[in-house]
C-alpha cells in the first residue's frame, strides 16, 4: 500500500455547523451530505483516526470536489479546506485511488517545459489568431504567434520609459501558451499607467496544474518560481489570472505577497476608457481563486468604471462558474451543470452586446463554452477585464504620476 | 419481514431518488451539528421530489428498520441521528418555494427548502419570514418546524409555532394528511392538530410542506449594541428593555469570552476586551423608530454602558449580525468540540443561573462561552472540550444536569428553540412528572404506534420494537 502522508490537525476546528453546505457546488447539485464539505471532512478524518476503511465512495467525493473554496469564505471555524483537500487529492493520486484524464496527466507534464509547451500550443494560437474557434473552450482572441510576451514587454518599455513603480508580472503557462493577447492588454495597461513592467524570463508554471489535479510535480515548480522572483528588486508581483495568482502567492509567502493586477491597478486608478454612447453591458464574474482564494473583496469599483462599460455584478457572482481549474475537464457534466444555472441570465441580459468580464482565463474558457454548447443562445462577448482597459496600439503613457504608488 | 436486503426494498421504494449504504456514504450522515455523538444508519434516501417521500413512506412500514428524517442536519440536539440504526431520509430534493402569495401574506414551501432562501424570495415581495435561527444559510424549514426553531427576532415575533398556518405530513400508514392550510386555523379538523407536528421532533411523520404566514417588512431598522463591565450591569439593561415600550425585535448578549472570540476572528467589529456586550434591534414605521431609538440608548446608558453604538445602516447591521450567528462556528477556533445547552429560565434568575455556569465550568476546568437571546431568557451556555481527552465530555455533561436542576429549580425549563434529541431525553423526567410523561409520550404512540420513526429522541427510552 501507498505509504501515506499524515493529515494535519485542522479537522478539529469543524464544529459541524454547516455552514459550508449553502455554498457548495456539488451539494446545491446532488443533495447529498458526502458531497459537501462538511460530508468530505467527516469521511477524511474518519479515515485518518482508522475508523473508516478505503472505500471507492471516499474517493469519488473527493473527486467531485470544484475545488471553488467558497467553503473557506462561509467557514466560521477558519477550516483550511482548500489545504487539506489538495493534500488529499494529491494522497488519492500517488495512491491511484484517483486517476486524472489523459489530457491532465500530458499537459501537467507539459506545463512544466513552458518552451515546449508553447510549441506544441501554436497550432492554437495560429487557428484564434484567424478570429476562429474550434473547440467549446477557445474563446475568441488575436494572440501574438511568436512574439512572447517578454519580449513585447522589452520593446514597449524601451519605447515608453515608464518611471513609476516596478512590478514582476507572471505570464503563465497557459495564458502565454493560448491566450497570449490577454498577456499583451496586460502589458499595455501597466505601462500606459506608468508602471515599469518586468518579466522574468526564468519564470515557469506557478503549479495550479499540479494542485488542481492532484498531480506531482508542483513542487519544483515552486522552487524555480521562487528563485525567478525573490531576488527581484520590483515594488509588488502581479499576476493577470486569479488562480495562477493564488497558487504563485502560496509559493512566494510569506516573502512577497502577490498582487491581483485589477487590484494593484486599483490603487493607482487606472486611465479610464470612454466610450460615449454605447449600449454594450457589462457583466462581471467574479473567480472563486480570487475571492475565495485571494480572500479579496471582489475587483475593485474604480477599475470596472475605468472600462467605460456601464456594469454590474453577474447573478451569483461569487458562486464558482464550474471551471474549477480543470474541474470542466475531470467532471464535465458537474461542470455543465453548474454554468446552466450560472449562465442562464445571459439570454435575457441587456446590452448590445452583452459582455461577460472576468479576471481569470480558466473561467474565461467555461463562460464561453455556455454558448458553444447551447446552454446560451444568444451572442455575447467574454472578456478579461484587462482587455476592457486595453488602449490597443499608440497609446501614451500618461501624464501624471500616480497618486499612490504602492510600496 | 421483507426477505429482500434493504437496499433493494429501498431501490423499489426509491425509482428516481438516490440510496446511499456504503460505508464512505453512511459516514456523513453519522451525526448533526452536535458533531461529537455519533451513529451509523444503515441506508440514506434521498427522495427525488414530494412524490416519492409520500411513496417511501408508504412503503417505510415493511422496511423493519427505524426512519429518521434529516433536513440539513444543522441540529444541535442529536435530533436527526439513527440512535437505533436504520434509514435516514434526507430532505434536500424538497426545495421548491411552490406559491408566495403577497395579498394573503403567506407561502407554501416544500420541507428542505433552506431558511434563507425563502427570505431571499420573499424580500422582492416586501415582506418576511421572521423565525431566525443562526443556521438560517443552510438550515431547512422542515427542521424548523420539527424543532419549532426559534432565533435572535422571536423576542418580539415568536417562534415557528407562531408562523405554521398548516402543515402536510405523511404518517406511516401511507396516509397524507393536511392540517391546517393557507387559511390557517385547524382546517376541517376539529382540533388543531398542526400544533401536534410543530416541535415533534421527527417523531409522528414526514413533513412534505408547509403553509407559513407572512409579515410585511419593516420599513426601517435601528441597530444598538452596547457594552457593560459586569454581568448585573447588563442584567438591569436587560430588564429595563424588556419592561421598555420601545419592545425591541432581538435582545442578545455576549459575555465576555464571546467578545474576546469575535475580537480575535475574521469577524471583529470593534468590541472592548472583557466587557459584555448586548445587541438590539428596534424596527417599524420610520417616525416611530426614529422618536424611539433615542430613549432606548439612554436607558442602555442608564444602566451602565458608557460605549453604545447605534446604526440604521444595512453594512453595519449585517456585520453585527453575522458576527453573532456564526458564534457556534467561531467556537471551532477555540475548540474541537462543544456542547450548547437551550434552557430557559426566567429572567430574573439571569445572573444567578449564568454564575453558575461559570462557577461549575471553572471548577472542572471546562471553558463557558455564553452566547444567547437574552430578552427571552434562552440560554445557550457553549461548554468546550476536547471528545478525543479521555474524561471531558463526562464532566460536561456533569456541569450540564447540574446547571439543569438549577433551571428547573429556578421554575425554568430544557429547551427554547433546539429541541430535546437524545442530547437532553435525559434530563425530561426533571422537568416532567410520570403523569406528564406518560401524556407527551401518548402522542407519538398514536401517530406512531411503534416508534419506528426517530426512536430514542425526546424519551430516552423509546425504542423501536419489530
Amino acid at each position: 500500500m501507498h505509504p501515506k502522508t499524515p493529515l494535519p490537525d485542522y479537522f478539529s476546528n469543524c464544529t459541524h455547523c454547516g455552514f459550508c453546505l449553502a455554498v457548495c457546488p456539488t451539494y446545491k447539485l446532488t443533495g447529498d451530505e458526502n458531497n459537501s464539505p462538511r460530508g468530505r471532512l467527516r469521511l477524511w478524518s474518519e479515515e485518518a483516526a482508522g475508523r473508516l476503511p478505503q472505500d471507492k465512495w471516499t474517493d469519488f467525493y473527493t473527486d467531485e470536489c470544484v475545488g471553488c473554496l467558497a467553503c473557506e469564505t462561509a467557514c466560521p471555524a477558519q477550516v483550511p479546506y482548500g489545504e487539506l483537500f489538495e493534500h488529499t487529492r494529491h494522497d488519492h493520486v500517488s495512491a491511484g485511488r484517483s486517476k486524472p484524464p489523459l489530457a491532465l496527466r500530458l499537459a501537467a507534464a507539459a506545463v512544466a517545459r513552458p518552451a515546449w509547451f508553447n510549441l506544441a500550443l501554436l497550432p492554437a494560437r495560429f487557428i484564434r489568431s484567424l478570429g476562429l474557434s474550434i473547440h467549446r473552450f477557445l474563446f475568441k482572441g488575436r494572440p501574438a504567434l511568436l512574439q512572447s510576451t517578454a519580449a513585447y514587454a522589452r520593446e514597449l518599455m524601451q519605447q515608453h520609459r515608464p518611471t513609476g513603480p516596478r512590478v514582476a508580472f507572471l505570464t503563465g503557462c497557459l495564458m502565454e501558451a493560448a491566450f497570449r493577447e490577454i498577456n499583451f492588454a496586460t502589458v499595455r495597461v501597466l505601462i500606459e499607467n506608468n508602471v515599469q513592467v518586468v518579466i522574468p524570463e526564468d519564470q515557469t508554471c506557478c503549479g495550479a496544474f499540479q494542485e488542481h489535479s492532484g498531480l506531482a510535480g508542483a513542487e519544483p515548480l515552486r522552487a524555480q518560481n521562487r528563485r525567478a522572483f525573490l531576488p527581484l528588486d520590483v515594488d509588488a508581483v502581479v499576476s493577470n489570472s486569479s488562480g495562477c495568482g493564488y497558487s504563485l502567492g502560496k509559493s512566494l509567502a510569506p516573502e512577497r505577497p502577490v498582487r491581483d493586477v485589477l487590484a494593484f491597478l486599483g490603487e493607482l486608478g487606472p486611465v479610464r476608457r470612454e466610450r460615449a454612447g454605447s449600449r454594450a453591458r457589462l457583466y462581471v464574474d467574479l473567480p472563486c481563486h480570487l475571492v475565495h482564494g485571494q480572500k479579496a473583496a471582489g475587483i475593485p469599483q474604480n477599475v470596472l468604471d475605468a472600462t467605460g462599460y456601464s456594469w454590474e455584478l453577474a447573478p451569483n457572482a461569487r458562486d464558482c462558474c464550474g471551471s474549477g481549474g480543470v474541474y470542466n475537464i475531470q467532471k464535465p457534466e458537474n461542470a455543465r451543470a453548474i454554468l446552466a444555472g450560472k449562465s442562464a441570465f445571459l439570454n435575457e441580459a441587456e446590452g448590445a452586446p452583452v459582455i461577460l468580464g472576468t479576471s481569470n482565463h480558466v473561467c474565461m474558457m467555461q463562460w464561453h463554452s455556455a454558448g458553444a454548447t447551447g446552454l446560451v443562445t444568444r451572442p455575447y462577448e467574454v472578456s478579461h477585464i484587462i482587455q476592457l482597459l486595453d488602449p490597443g496600439a499608440g497609446f501614451a503613457v500618461r501624464a501624471t504620476a500616480p497618486a499612490s504608488a504602492p510600496c | 419481514m421483507n426477505p429482500l436486503p434493504l437496499s433493494s426494498q429501498l431501490k423499489q421504494l426509491l425509482p428516481r431518488g438516490r440510496i446511499l449504504d456504503s460505508p464512505a456514504q453512511l459516514a456523513g450522515y453519522a451525526a448533526d451539528a452536535l458533531g461529537y455523538k455519533s451513529y451509523l444508519p444503515d441506508a440514506v434516501v434521498i427522495p427525488a421530489d414530494a412524490d416519492e417521500l409520500v411513496g417511501f413512506m408508504k412503503g417505510a412500514r415493511q422496511l423493519g428498520v427505524p426512519v429518521i428524517l434529516r433536513g440539513a442536519g444543522t441540529s444541535l440536539s442529536g435530533g436527526p441521528v439513527a440512535a437505533q440504526g436504520g434509514v435516514v431520509v434526507h430532505t434536500s430534493g424538497l426545495k421548491r418555494i411552490r406559491e408566495i402569495n403577497v395579498e394573503g401574506f403567506w407561502c407554501e414551501v416544500e420541507c428542505g427548502v433552506a431558511l434563507n432562501d425563502l427570505d431571499a424570495a420573499l424580500k422582492p415581495h416586501g415582506v418576511f419570514y421572521p423565525p431566525d435561527p443562526s443556521s438560517g444559510p443552510v438550515c431547512t424549514l422542515g427542521g424548523n418546524v420539527a424543532s419549532n426553531a426559534g432565533g435572535a427576532h422571536c423576542f418580539r415575533y415568536g417562534v415557528t409555532s407562531n408562523y405554521v398556518l398548516g402543515v402536510e405530513v405523511v404518517l406511516l400508514d401511507g396516509s397524507v394528511q393536511r392540517f391546517g392550510g393557507p387559511a390557517g386555523g385547524r382546517g376541517p379538523w376539529r382540533e388543531d392538530w398542526k400544533r401536534f407536528m410543530i416541535g415533534s421532533e421527527g417523531t409522528l411523520g414526514a413533513f412534505t410542506r408547509f403553509w407559513l404566514r407572512l409579515l410585511p417588512l419593516p420599513e426601517k431598522v435601528w441597530t444598538l449594541r452596547a457594552t457593560y463591565p459586569d454581568l448585573r450591569s447588563i442584567e438591569a439593561a436587560i430588564h429595563a428593555l424588556v419592561a421598555h415600550s420601545s419592545y425591541p425585535a432581538a435582545i442578545e448578549m455576549l459575555d465576555p469570552r464571546g467578545v474576546a472570540m469575535v475580537e480575535t476572528s475574521q469577524m471583529a467589529v470593534g468590541l472592548p476586551k472583557g466587557s459584555f456586550m448586548l445587541l438590539l434591534e428596534i424596527d417599524g414605521p420610520p417616525a416611530l423608530v426614529d422618536a424611539r431609538v433615542g430613549p432606548v440608548a439612554d436607558l442602555l446608558r442608564h444602566a451602565g454602558s458608557n460605549d453604545v453604538v447605534l446604526s440604521d445602516q444595512d453594512a453595519m447591521r449585517q456585520k453585527l449580525w453575522k458576527a453573532r450567528k456564526a458564534a457556534g462556528g467561531l467556537l471551532g477556533q477555540l475548540s474541537p468540540d462543544y456542547v450548547v445547552q437551550d434552557a430557559v429560565i426566567p429572567k430574573s434568575a439571569l445572573a444567578d443561573v449564568l454564575q453558575l455556569v461559570y462557577d461549575e465550568a471553572d471548577a472542572a476546568g471546562i471553558r463557558a462561552v455564553n452566547v444567547f437571546h437574552a430578552g427571552d431568557g434562552n440560554l445557550h451556555p457553549n461548554f468546550l472540550f476536547d471528545s478525543r481527552v479521555p474524561g471531558e465530555l463526562e464532566k460536561v455533561e456533569l456541569i450540564s444536569e447540574r446547571l439543569m436542576r438549577r433551571v428547573i429549580e429556578v421554575g425554568g425549563t430544557l429547551s427554547g428553540e433546539h429541541g430535546i434529541g437524545n442530547d437532553k431525553s435525559a434530563y425530561m423526567p426533571l422537568v416532567f412528572g410520570p403523569d406528564s410523561m406518560r401524556l407527551q409520550w401518548a402522542v407519538p404512540a398514536a401517530f406512531n404506534p411503534t416508534h419506528q420513526l426517530n426512536p430514542l429522541k425526546v424519551f430516552q427510552n423509546r425504542r423501536f420494537a419489530t
